[in-house]
């Protein structure tokens, strides 16, 4: 499970991802980090047996939590199966089947968005 | 055993009543090779083929109708995307990859064809500077498909027979006509439909000519001719297309966006092929496996681009090549699930009765070349125009030493050189000010390491482009060994188009 992770003030000096991981010893995998001057955002992947404790932990310190249902949102309704998504994403998210379709595995996805630049019909999208 | 031969008004006879054998081109592969050529002719009499891709040279000639007072279009927008109307008063045609002038890449010709075959309302705008015969200056108005007299699909390059691989060996991520081409050959994009593909059906263009009659988007368009930059011989065939776009389907025509390139259309085309003799069933039996193409590294932005390897569309749909050793995952720009699909619906539309073949009006030309563009104006070279005389340091100078040489020499770019002479970084004027400012000493610590340099054989143009991109003002000339053997400067080449008045169109200064 994906935990996008809202730390409303950068300059803290607690480091509370690592505190979080010690305190419930879940191994979180850092798929995307963004900090600027003002907050700063996360992706983290979390064993499942362990979101609840890591999400309670983090909202505990401030954090902002939500679980993402929807890492990649995919219209195929506007989708004509060209593929261009599979060869430039990073972790594989895109495969054909049998008939070339486009299938996702959702869960490879770490929200890097550019399969939303490149896809030539606007059928993806990566919403909150 | 008799040579099967069978003619285009017997396989007709067979469409009416309802006894043709027709199938997919790909599943012709597999019979062609379970039965043998001979056998294949005799038990298929025609085979569909399909394509569904990025097709850049599409667009469609359209008549809006006379206003009242009337106007010679001067000028025409449909939904911002202008159109070429220096032809009769109200016709007007309108290209796939003319891009909006309101939101740019994110809409253009190819959506305002598919927004009319999906029968929605197209602003339309028109200036002209007024005749006594048609007065009006302005015109503003929506139409629909419906409302236009005519609007016929005229593509001058479409259905090409294969495509080159496109590749980027380059470090950063380059933005083309093929897709976005990820840095350090880390994906690879190809186009065409393989087996399915028409014109790799029938190579030599026995069946396929002007006058045929085919699937266009949906409707029964026919092919008007050779397509332009038409080679057959290097199986680079390709054909120029017309259909009623008041027949088509909007599953068969889309606009797209390839991101920070531009506005193209998808085009749906299928080809049937009419398997007259074992000839024909022989090369309808194409395999992916019998097609070979080029990978390309657009990292050289030239004409001739370095080939690394050739392919055949069966490694290619494969989803990985190797290149240089490596594993390179590869993307179709053009759809083979949709390729089916045409191919399928031309196959139905034949067995039920509602398509019917024709004799080609005249063969296309085999032997025609694409020959490059002759250029009679053109900025000079790199080595024409680049300072030869130039100031070098040693990466183990002081900034002292390099400050000095700077006043001496009257420049603001020094380029750093190794012991063995080769390039390893510039140092400005700038770099200098900061230098001072932030007290350092050793020259390593503040030059700048990832310099742009470029080659002395390149054109100006690239060079311009280069400066501009990267907001430089000098850039460093090697030779293959990384030797600084000049250095070209933004100052010098305005000198340069100054002095030769023929050159300023192109800089637009």
């Amino acid at each position: 499970m994906k935990l996008l992770l809202r730390f409303p003030r950068p300059g803290h000096k607690t480091p509370r991802t690592a505190e979080v991981i010690l305190e419930t010893g879940a191994k979180i995998n850092i798929d995307k980090a963004n900090v600027d001057a003002v907050s700063g955002e996360l992706i983290v992947d979390v064993p499942s047996d362990k979101v609840n404790s890591v999400a309670e932990h983090f909202r505990e310190k401030g954090v902002e939590v939500r679980k993402l249902m929807k890492l990649i949102a995919w219209d195929e309704e506007r989708c004509i199966h060209c593929g261009a998504c599979i060869s430039i994403c990073p972790t594989g998210v895109f495969k054909f089947n049998p008939s070339w379709q486009i299938e996702l595995e959702e869960d490879k996805c770490i929200r890097c968005e550019v399969c939303v630049n490149v896809c030539p019909f606007r059928a993806l999208a990566c919403v909150d | 055993m008799a040579d099967t031969k069978k003619s285009i008004a017997e396989i007709n006879e067979r469409i009416e009543d309802g006894s043709v054998h027709v199938v997919t081109a790909d599943r012709m592969s597999e019979i062609v090779t379970e039965l043998g050529a001979e056998e294949a002719a005799k038990e298929v009499d025609v085979v569909t083929t399909g394509t569904f891709g990025p097709m850049c040279s599409s667009g469609a000639f359209i008549n809006l109708g006379h206003a009242d007072p009337p106007i010679r279009m001067q000028r025409v927008w449909l939904n911002d995307v202008e159109a070429y109307a220096g032809i009769a008063a109200v016709d007007a045609y309108i290209g796939a990859t003319q891009v909006s002038e309101s939101v740019d890449l994110d809409y253009g010709g190819g959506y305002v064809l598919e927004d009319l075959v999906a029968g929605k309302q197209i602003e339309v705008k028109a200036i002209s500077s007024g005749t006594d015969c048609y007065p009006r200056k302005e015109l503003e108005t929506t139409i629909t498909l419906e409302d236009l007299n005519q609007a016929v699909m005229l593509n001058p390059r479409n259905a090409f027979q294969r495509h080159e691989v496109a590749t980027n060996s380059a470090d950063r991520a380059l933005y083309t006509y093929m897709g976005t081409l990820l840095p350090n050959s880390r994906n690879a994009n190809y186009c065409g439909a393989g087996t399915l593909s028409p014109i790799s059906n029938d190579p030599d263009f026995e069946t396929i000519g002007i006058g045929t009659r085919i699937f266009l988007c949906g409707a029964q368009g026919h092919i008007v001719g050779m397509g332009t930059q038409h080679e057959p011989i290097s199986r680079f065939g390709t054909l120029m297309v017309s259909g009623n776009m008041k027949d088509m389907s909007p599953e068969y025509i889309r606009g797209a966006t390839l991101y920070r390139y531009g506005v193209t259309l998808y085009v749906g085309i299928g080809i049937p092929i009419p398997v007259l003799n074992a000839k024909i069933a022989a090369k309808t039996g194409v395999r992916d496996s019998d097609l070979t193409t080029e990978v390309i590294d657009f990292s050289v932005p030239r004409r001739e681009r370095p080939v690394m390897m050739k392919v055949t569309y069966e490694e290619l749909k494969s989803g990985m090549i190797e290149i240089e050793g490596k594993e390179v995952p590869t993307s179709p720009l053009s759809s083979f699930y949709m390729a089916n699909k045409v191919a399928d619906a031309l196959k139905n539309a034949i067995k039920g009765g509602e398509f019917f073949l024709t004799q080609p009006v005249e063969r296309l030309p085999t032997d025609t070349v694409c020959k490059p563009m002759k250029q009679t104006k053109e900025l000079p070279l790199v080595k024409d125009v680049m300072i030869r005389e130039v100031a070098t340091i040693s990466v183990r100078a002081s900034i002292a030493d390099a400050a000095k040489l700077m006043m001496k020499s009257q420049i603001t770019h020094i380029p750093v050189t190794s012991e063995e002479g080769k390039l390893e970084g510039i140092v400005t004027a700038w770099d200098i000010s900061t230098a001072v400012a932030t007290r350092h000493e050793g020259l390593a610590e503040i030059m700048t390491r990832n310099v742009i340099a470029v080659d002395s054989e390149e054109r100006l143009e690239l060079v311009i482009r280069k400066l501009e991109k990267d907001n430089i003002s000098a850039l460093p000339v090697i030779d293959r060994d990384q030797r600084v053997i000049g250095m070209i400067t933004s100052d010098g080449i305005s000198r340069l188009i100054g002095k030769e008045r023929r050159w300023q169109w192109k800089l637009r200064l």
